[in-house]
């Protein structure tokens, strides 16, 4: 059933016009509204809060926001956004509200490297049935992901199917931070909204994106790179099985995003190197580290070992300031899990409310380095003598050893986590549970510790039956996500 | 009997299909002549057809694993050389005897019949048919089985071995059959790598894609040498009177100039000599290259086939006897290519590589066949030479090369042999090599899907190509669609297809925000689970607001239309949850199709009189047949009939009584999931 109250934000908008203004409440404060002439190969430049309306109209010219072009005279919500709207003609922008900074930026030689590796990619794929495979690897906060999205912004624009692989746990891609996701994309990105929205039960603004999600529940791949490894493999087996289905998606080749933690020196870059060989990369582009890119290119690119060679460029950042503090990630991780459940102002969704009794649940717990095991067994038991047991989701007896997930008893401290449904039961082993997708998330909103039961905030009417509840250290608990 | 003298001795009496085991028990190599001798009796003996697919699916199960590989040759070059009836019959075991033998040979062997199985998806190469060698719902379920069994192996792997160690060789010898799920056990099963295994399964391609046996009998007439002559004469006029006109303008135009003589002295040689067809074929594909005009007769595009396949070449048949037996998996010292045109091949390939990027080896291995088998070092060489920014050009020159060395009757030889070999002094090929070297810089001719990139200079992926500004690309994405739409910024083509894709977009607006105002559609909405991992992989991505879900399945299956034919189905009976198809008797069950909501057949179509529910893909089977009357002599239309009535369906049966069944049921349950969310999208 629908939690009665829960049906915000946004819903009382008006709904006729293709991109009404923004959601939240108006705020009291009157905004002034300027015009900015931005000239050709120029950016406009904000930062703008969270909750704080901030919005941009495109009067004249061209414009886009990292890779996707902005409609003329429709009004776009940037709140809580930081970045640049950058035209390579020039253009005319009506701006209200208010921001943190904002100003003309023309400093964007980054822009033109950064259409130079699409036109990379574009003639790779005019030369090959298999398209480019790309890693972007970096610190945090160096423009990774405005990267990726520009570079599958102009592929789509171009009539390509790139595929988006999003290994960063922090910040999600179509779905919450703690997803690792690999997505087809096929049609037009949001040009607000990151890449759009995943399949809901109504129509969307966007054309629906189908991302397949993976769990990874901890804030840095180094916190379990083992998992992290493991899952990567997964995923590249995965993702390579589609493209083998899809010829299009094939020549249009695959583009990742990945961790700023990756950018790890005293691993050897260990993970980066998995990765590379997993996904069979053609090329790396390097952000933001002088030490990473000398690192990587001496390995890939001058000495190769007997193997051929991988470019690795190094790619400017954007010129406006990316930095993003503490508590700007925070609020972005709320807003990231708020939307999955609530949906956007353009797109409300209503979320379900389960009322579940302790004995009907199999929430497991991700346990994370601190807690992990000697080396000799870095897999647990789950690989024993099984041998008919091919089938990944089929029921097995309990085999959760608490190597890799532990039981976790139902009690208050899980309320205000968020949990991931996985395709199996909870009765599976610990790598079937490691390897499945997610079904879905859902929220602890509610423990009834006298009733024994757990109130579930959830995106879907359905039940989930014994399918495993999984969570982890992250993303932290949310005290506030229903209010 | 030896497989040697073929005719006379298979007069088509009762022990016809005795002999034909005979002489599959003395196939012990890949050995080109061998196969075709055994297709050829095939052909002849297409009456028997159900007793020769038989003893062939029986030697393949029993022959020892060394063997296995070169009857599953046989199996393949007659149903890509003969097809139905035996189409029909080995597609009815082909997963047993498939998943069998893949079960106990070695992983080279298994990535030979991986690569085999892929041919099976697509069309008999030079046919001019365009479904594939197998429908994809025989096929299908294969290549689920080892998507599976390579899940299970990397999980089992991942847990006790680390990433790339040495692999020690499996046992290859043993009659024991090993139980299905052996192969899924199998620590010697290669690590997982896309691209190593792209690689790896390619270079064992060509010891079969030399194989002459594409048209050896279906003398499609776009291979028919008189109409290449004619067509290749054509285009030769045409390009010499545009160049004439361009002469006129640019007298001064050295390179023009040759080229003009060039093509005015191969003109000359077409009148007067007969050629080779694989001269004419390289002349062909030079000519198309070189072409600008329009082509009056549509000329294979070079590398339409020379992916994962050579063009056919007829077979020459009149002296066998005379050929030398070379097993395929056998290197063979160099021996000069005997045709005009091997020498120099490598020359005008490096000469080619000229203003683009360094290619890796892949793309050098993938655009280019003959190279499958050069070393790293080789390829090396090659890549490092200048630049190739065309690889339909490469593979134009590849086939050039592997063409050349056919009428000998030889495996072509590694692609590091080339430089080695003597140059040679006819006319023709000169005249070629003069060509070549005015190839204008050119883009593949037939790039899969259509982009709206338009044809923009090669952009190779070094730093030095970072910092210019190019302003073609911001054209590609601005003024190059100058067609935009008003709500969302999206742009189209000013072309035909640009306005329609926009038409329907903007109706795909009108009906969203229609829905979108309508609140009592838009309170109830939520989010959907997100899709499983099977379900994803088959999902054929496309974009609703441009795309019908047709276009868009077409698009995906890489244009092969048998997707279409799994997709239908039928609405089950009130009471109905079960129904054998007539064809294949194989049982159907019903599904939920949640947003049809009712219970359906999926692959299935209302087929006979009176009706009966069946798999779709059975009864395209059947009309495929019946509709290819010179292709079974003497059965003709009745051949559906006795099709249907055969009783040997046991592969079948078996087929569904492995642990593969599930995951098939899931295939056809997804892509029924993704047809209903189709509809639901475009209401
Ligand atoms: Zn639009
Ligand atoms: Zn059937």
């Amino acid at each position: 059933m629908a939690l009665p109250g829960l049906s915000l934000p946004g819903l009382g908008l008006q709904l006729n016009t293709p991109t009404p203004l923004l959601g939240g409440q108006p705020s009291s404060a009157p905004q002034a509204i300027r015009q900015e002439d931005v000239p050709p190969q120029a950016e406009w430049r904000f930062e703008a809060g969270f909750g704080k309306p901030f919005t941009v109209k495109l009067l004249g010219g061209h414009a886009e926001f990292f890779g996707v072009e902005l409609a003329p005279n429709q009004t776009y919500d940037f709140s809580g956004r930081k970045g640049a709207i950058f035209s390579w003609q020039g253009c005319r922008l009506e701006v209200s509200g208010d921001a943190e900074s904002e100003y003309v930026g023309r400093e964007t030689e980054y822009a033109i490297e950064w259409l130079n590796v699409h036109g990379m990619l574009e003639s790779a794929r005019d030369d090959s049935r298999e398209g480019p495979r790309v890693l972007v690897v970096g610190p945090d906060h160096v423009g990774k992901s405005s990267l990726v999205r520009s570079l599958a912004g102009w592929g789509v624009k171009v009539g390509r199917t790139p595929t988006v692989v999003n290994l960063d746990p922090k910040e999600g891609l179509l779905a919450p931070p703690s997803s690792l996701t690999a997505t087809t994309v096929g049609s037009q990105l949001d040009v607000e909204n990151g890449y759009g929205i995943s399949g809901i039960s109504g129509p969307t603004v966007t054309p629906v994106k189908t991302p397949l999600v993976y769990h990874f529940p901890h804030a840095s791949p180094l916190d379990k790179s083992d998992v992290y490894k493991a899952l990567v493999t997964r995923m590249a087996l995965s993702v390579t099985n589609k493209l083998e289905e899809d010829a299009q998606a094939k020549q249009s080749g695959i583009i990742i995003d990945t961790s700023g933690s990756l950018n790890d020196p005293r691993s050897n870059y260990d993970i980066i190197n998995h990765i590379i060989s997993e996904f069979s990369i053609t090329l790396v582009l390097c952000l933001g580290s002088e030490r990473l890119y000398n690192d990587l290119n001496r390995r890939f690119t001058t000495s190769k070992v007997g193997d051929e060679s991988i470019p690795v460029l190094r790619i400017s950042k954007p010129g406006g300031a990316v930095e993003r503090d503490a508590s700007f990630m925070k609020q972005m991780t709320q807003q990231q899990i708020r939307q999955y459940f609530f949906g956007t102002s353009k797109e409300p969704l209503n979320p379900h409310s389960h009322s579940i009794p302790y004995t009907d649940l199999n929430v497991l717990r991700a346990k994370s380095a601190a807690s992990e095991p000697g080396p000799e067994n870095p897999y647990g038991g789950g690989l024993d003598d099984d041998d008919e047991d091919d089938i990944p989701y089929a029921n097995k007896p309990v085999k959760i050893t608490g190597i890799l997930y532990e039981k976790s008893p139902p009690g208050a401290t899980l309320t205000g986590s968020l949990m991931a449904v996985k395709y199996c039961p909870g009765s599976s082993n610990e790598e079937t549970v490691r390897d499945s997708t997610v079904m879905g998330f859902v929220y602890v909103a509610e423990v009834d510790d006298t009733r024994k039961k757990i109130r579930f905030l959830a995106p879907h009417p359905q039940r989930w039956g014994d399918r495993a509840l999984v969570w982890g250290p992250w993303p932290e608990a949310i005290a506030d996500l229903v209010v | 009997m030896s497989a040697r003298s073929p005719r006379g001795s298979f007069s088509g009496d009762q022990n016809l299909a005795d002999d034909f085991e005979e002489s599959l028990q003395d196939l012990t190599q890949n050995n080109r002549l061998e196969i075709s001798n055994l297709t050829l009796i095939a052909k002849e003996s297409t009456e028997f057809a159900q007793d020769i697919s038989k003893v062939l699916e029986k030697h393949i199960k029993s022959t020892a694993p060394t063997r296995k590989l070169p009857a599953l040759y046989v199996l393949d070059s007659i149903v890509k050389n003969v097809g139905t009836p035996y189409t029909v019959y080995l597609s009815r075991g082909l997963y047993s005897t498939f998943m069998e033998a893949y079960t106990q040979v070695d992983s080279n062997t298994r990535r030979s019949m991986e690569a085999m199985l892929k041919t099976w998806k697509e069309p008999v190469p030079g046919s001019i048919d365009p479904r594939p060698v197998f429908p994809p719902d025989i096929v299908q379920p294969i290549e689920n089985a080892l998507m599976k069994a390579k899940m299970v192996v990397l999980q089992n792997q991942r847990t006790v071995q680390p990433l790339y160690r040495n692999t020690p060789t499996p046992p290859q010898y043993g009659n024991q059959p090993v139980p299905n799920l052996e192969y899924a056990q199998n620590r010697h099963y290669p690590q997982f790598n896309a691209q190593q295994q792209m690689m790896q399964q390619q270079q064992h391609i060509p010891q079969y894609q030399a194989q002459p046996s594409g048209s050896v009998y279906r003398q499609s007439p776009a291979v028919q040498p008189g109409n290449d002559v004619e067509s290749i004469k054509t285009e030769t006029a045409l390009l010499i009177s545009r160049m004439q006109g361009q002469f006129a303008m640019n007298p001064q135009d050295q390179n023009l100039r040759t080229k003009l003589q060039a093509l005015l002295q191969l003109q000359d040689v077409l009148k007067v000599q007969s050629l080779e067809p694989s001269e004419l074929q390289q002349i062909k594909s030079q000519i198309s290259l070189l072409s600008i005009a329009p082509i009056p007769t549509p000329t294979p595009p070079p590398a339409a086939s020379t992916q994962y396949w050579q063009p056919p070449v007829p077979l020459p048949q009149s002296n066998p006897s005379t050929q030398s037996f070379m097993p395929y998996s056998t290197p063979q010292p160099v021996v000069p290519p005997p045709s005009i045109l091997a020498p120099g091949t490598l020359e005008s390939l490096q000469a080619l590589l000229a203003n683009g990027q360094k290619p890796s080896t892949p793309q050098l291995r993938n655009a280019a066949p003959a190279l499958q088998n050069a070393s790293h070092a080789q390829l090396n060489t090659v890549a490092a030479t200048p630049v190739m920014n065309s690889n339909d050009l490469i593979a134009a020159l590849t086939k050039n090369n592997l063409l050349a060395n056919l009428p000998n009757s030889t495996p072509a030889p590694p692609a590091s042999n080339p430089p080695a070999a003597p140059p040679s002094h006819q006319s023709t090929a000169s005249l070629l090599e003069s060509l070549k070297g005015f190839l204008p810089p050119l883009t593949p001719s037939n790039t899969p899907s259509q982009t709206m990139s338009g044809r923009q200079a090669k952009i190779p992926m070094t730093a030095a190509s970072l910092k210019e500004f190019r302003p073609e690309l911001v054209r590609s994405l601005y003024d190059g669609q100058p067609n935009q739409c008003s709500n969302c910024g999206r742009r189209f083509l000013a072309s035909d297809e640009g306005r329609t894709k926009k038409g329907r977009h903007l109706d795909w607006h009108f009906r969203t925000n229609q829905r979108m105002a309508d609140s009592s559609v838009s309170r109830g909405q939520h989010r959907n689970w997100f899709v499983e991992e099977m379900e994803w992989i088959r999902l054929a991505e496309f974009d609703p607001s441009t795309t019908t879900a047709e276009d868009a399945a077409a698009n995906a299956a890489g244009n092969k239309p048998q997707k279409r034919t799994q997709d239908s189905f039928v609405r089950a009976p009130p009471g109905m949850t079960k129904n054998t198809c007539s064809i294949c008797y194989e049982e159907m069950k019903s599904s939920y199709a949640e947003e049809l909501e009712d219970w359906v057949f999926t692959n299935a179509v209302m087929y006979g009189n009176p009706p009966r529910i069946v798999h779709a893909t059975c009864a395209e089977e059947i009309k495929k047949s019946t509709h290819q009357p010179g292709s079974v002599p003497g059965l003709g239309g009745s051949l559906a009939t006795v099709l249907a009535a055969a009783g040997n369906n046991n592969g079948r049966r078996s087929r569904s009584a492995t642990p593969d069944s599930t995951l098939g049921k899931r295939k056809a349950e997804s892509i029924l999931a993704g047809l209903s969310a189709r509809l639901k999208t475009d209401q």
